[in-house]
């Protein structure tokens, strides 16, 4: 005979109170595990707070977002011995719109650092003043910083504190456009026997900051300069200025504009037949677009890219592959400041976090100092905590200067590391 | 050198008698003084773009276009707004004002920064005039400015919306015991104003890049040429806008270019102080005179 048991209705329910206990406590404990095993550690935040109404800057930020997305598509920081995702968070802080106080723009720097809490600070303010007095407030909240405003006196107020500044480190300098473009004006002198310049600038602090540096230069090496006219923010005629190059038969005229009016200064030369040649800066020229929008006029202008990985150097290749990176995700590049060096700061940033592996910032400014890497303006590497520039982009970081050929084509001319062309002299000098 | 700030003084005048002829015949007829002239001025340059870059228009239709819908702006900127706040000239001016503040400070903020904004010249080349290169566009700013002011001599003399309108401004009570709608008036000036800021934008931006801050300079200079000839004088604007340009051109010629920018206020306030209501304005004629 067999045996058969019953269960009692209570045994039942006992089994059942047990089994239900049971599946709460395990999905109690698949919860918790699944909690500390997969949530992910805190992003580190890097913080940009720039004018972003300013072409630069704003083209600048693009480049820190495309890094930020490679190394986050890499599995982001190693930290120690955990990986780490990036999170770019910005502010507008209008210090490039004219009539806005140096005080707001510092609110809008120390608001972001209070509500966004940033590990770590990339490009920073675009106006010079506005960063000299931001280092304070980055030295303060003890932020490691790579900044990108052209302030002549940022290593002096660097130099004037380290260890109080020792979070703050800087990009470029506008003694590197001095120093690039006096080899451009050596290069034609040689060449074509040119020592007559004419200074157009831009009535701006670093415009004129810049252009006095290179009046210094022509000076010191044996070159008549003949005028140097300053133009208001919004001038419409530089006739006065191209009429008196020409009657005294200037050779080079040097203009340093970032303004979007100076394509003007660029037709009225070509309209006026002023037998000379452009060498310098002019920011509205500045991208590949530019022989789009002002067409053959701009054919032979010299400009200077103050970040020469801002453009596609065939001749050093992590450049061009920034610059395809860039224009693969946001489009035209229209600027010569900015992307590479904010991009190749986001990696120089990263770097020492890692060899600091961790988040302090005393560690990471430290390993800051120590950075020796391969960017997309040459090899990165800082002094007085700035990036060094020379004409070798194996060596250091570079600026570049390239001339505009027929067809629309911008042919680096300069350093000589990456030239791809010689200097040309303009039709009106033919 | 003479030679050529003879040539580009003149020029640089016609381009602040376009700028300011749209800001004067408002004043000269509704007494609104439409501080929106430079957001308009932008804004006209931005639908010309506009038109011409991201829809393809011919640039002649997207011109055309971009002036209608700035006209019609300014009529409905009078209907909707200035209409209740007649008679209140404080409260006229902070309107209009920040009207223009929002256009241009919305205008940069959708992105209109950077210097892709650029309408191209009308004809490409260059000419001589007493042996100084010229840019044709400038040439063509010349002649639009003269058969502007012809037109406008013609409208105003010879057709019965132009004596309506000098009806309004000579003595508005008056007007509208003979049937003239003040108000209509008052509305047709607003366009017709800023169907003119938009003329000079389409004619005057493709010099350059059209930028937000353009805005400010332009309202500056249109203000100024008005409060040195006299607001509601339009021979006023033409003799002010020449002083203005003459010596913007000498003092870049001969003292600093640096300076250009304090010409205008400069000459602003030397007006300001001997005769307030300009050289050819007489609104405040009898009070200077007491």
């Amino acid at each position: 005979m067999g045996c058969t048991k019953t269960i009692s209705k209570e045994g039942f329910m006992i089994l059942w109170k047990i089994l239900c206990r049971i599946t709460l406590v395990l999905i109690a404990l698949l919860f918790l595990a699944s909690h500390v095993s997969f949530a992910a550690p805190p992003p580190i935040v890097i913080g940009v707070p720039s004018s972003f109404k300013s072409i630069e800057a704003s083209e600048g930020l693009k480049a820190i977002t495309l890094a930020v997305e490679e190394i986050n598509a890499k599995g982001g920081v190693k930290v120690g011995n955990e990986k780490r995702m990036l999170k770019v968070e910005s502010i507008e802080t209008r210090d490039m719109e004219p009539g806005v106080p140096l005080a707001d723009a510092l609110l809008a720097n120390e608001k972001l650092i209070l509500e966004k809490k940033p590990h770590v600070i990339i490009q920073g303010p675009t106006r010079s003043e506005v960063l000299l007095a931001a280092m304070d407030l980055y030295a303060q909240y003890k932020i490691p910083s790579i900044n990108n405003a052209v302030a002549s006196k940022f290593v002096d107020q660097y130099k004037s504190n380290p260890e109080k500044y020792r979070h703050c480190f800087r990009m470029f300098d506008g003694k590197y456009v001095v120093a690039g473009l006096g080899k451009v004006m050596e290069k034609m002198n040689k060449e074509y026997g040119f020592k007559k310049a004419y200074i157009v600038v831009q009535d701006a602090i670093w415009a004129v900051g810049i252009a006095n540096g290179m009046n210094a230069w022509y000076k010191a090496n044996g070159w008549e300069v003949v005028g140097f006219d300053k133009y208001p923010t919004g001038a419409s005629d530089f006739s006065s200025s191209l009429i008196k190059a020409k009657n005294a038969g200037v050779q080079v005229v040097f203009p340093i504009f970032d303004m979007p009016q100076s394509g003007i200064l660029v037709q009225q030369w070509k309209d006026m037949k002023v037998p000379a040649i452009f060498a310098g800066f002019i920011s509205p020229l500045m991208g590949s677009n530019a022989w789009k929008t002002f067409g053959e006029k701009i054919e032979g202008v010299i400009n200077i890219v103050f970040d020469g990985g801002n453009l596609p150097l065939e001749k050093y290749p992590p450049a061009k592959k920034f610059y395809d990176a860039f224009t693969k995700r946001w489009g035209e590049m229209q600027v010569g400041h900015k992307p590479a060096v904010d991009y190749d700061g986001v990696y120089a940033m990263v770097r020492a976090i890692e060899r600091a592996g961790s988040l302090d910032p005393d560690k990471i400014a430290k390993e800051l100092e120590k950075t020796n890497m391969v960017g997309a303006t040459g090899r990165i590497h800082f002094a007085d905590h700035q990036y060094v520039f020379g004409d070798d982009p194996k060596v250091d970081a570079i600026s570049a200067v390239y001339q505009w050929k027929k067809g629309g084509k911008r042919v680096p001319i300069y350093p000589d590391s990456v030239a791809e062309g010689v200097i040309e002299k303009p039709a009106s000098m033919k | 050198m003479f030679l050529s700030v003879l040539v580009y003084g003149f020029i640089n005048s016609v381009i602040l008698v376009m700028v300011a002829l749209g800001f004067s015949i408002t004043f000269g007829i509704s007494r609104v003084a439409n501080f929106s002239h430079g957001g308009f001025y932008v804004l006209g340059g931005i639908f010309t773009w506009y038109g011409l870059i991201k829809m393809d228009l011919p640039y002649f239709l997207s011109a055309i276009l971009s002036i209608l819908i700035i006209g019609a702006l300014g009529a409905l900127m009078y209907r909707v707004v200035l209409v209740r706040l007649k008679g209140l000239e404080l409260s006229e001016v902070i309107a209009t004002l920040s009207l223009g503040i929002v256009i241009l400070e919305l205008l940069r903020g959708l992105g209109v920064f950077g210097y892709e904004f650029r309408n191209p010249v009308f004809i490409d080349g260059s000419v001589d005039i007493l042996g100084v290169g010229v840019g044709i566009q400038r040439i063509i700013i010349v002649c639009a400015g003269a058969l502007l002011l012809i037109l406008l001599h013609f409208f105003v003399h010879h057709t019965k919306m132009g004596l309506a309108f000098r009806g309004v401004a000579q003595q508005e009570h008056t007007a509208l015991s003979v049937g003239i709608n003040p108000n209509l008036v008052s509305m047709l000036s607003l366009a017709m104003g800023s169907i003119m800021c938009a003329l000079s934008a389409v004619l005057i931006l493709p010099l350059g890049v059209i930028s937000v801050d353009e805005g400010y300079d332009i309202l500056i200079k249109a203000l100024a040429v008005c409060i040195i000839g006299g607001l509601e004088s339009t021979i006023g604007v033409l003799v002010a806008a020449f002083i203005i340009g003459y010596i913007e051109a000498l003092t870049s010629m001969y003292i600093s270019s640096s300076l250009t920018s304090v010409v205008p206020l400069a000459c602003m306030l030397v007006i300001l102080l001997i005769r307030p209501s300009g050289i050819f304005g007489k609104s405040k004629e009898i009070e200077e005179r007491v």
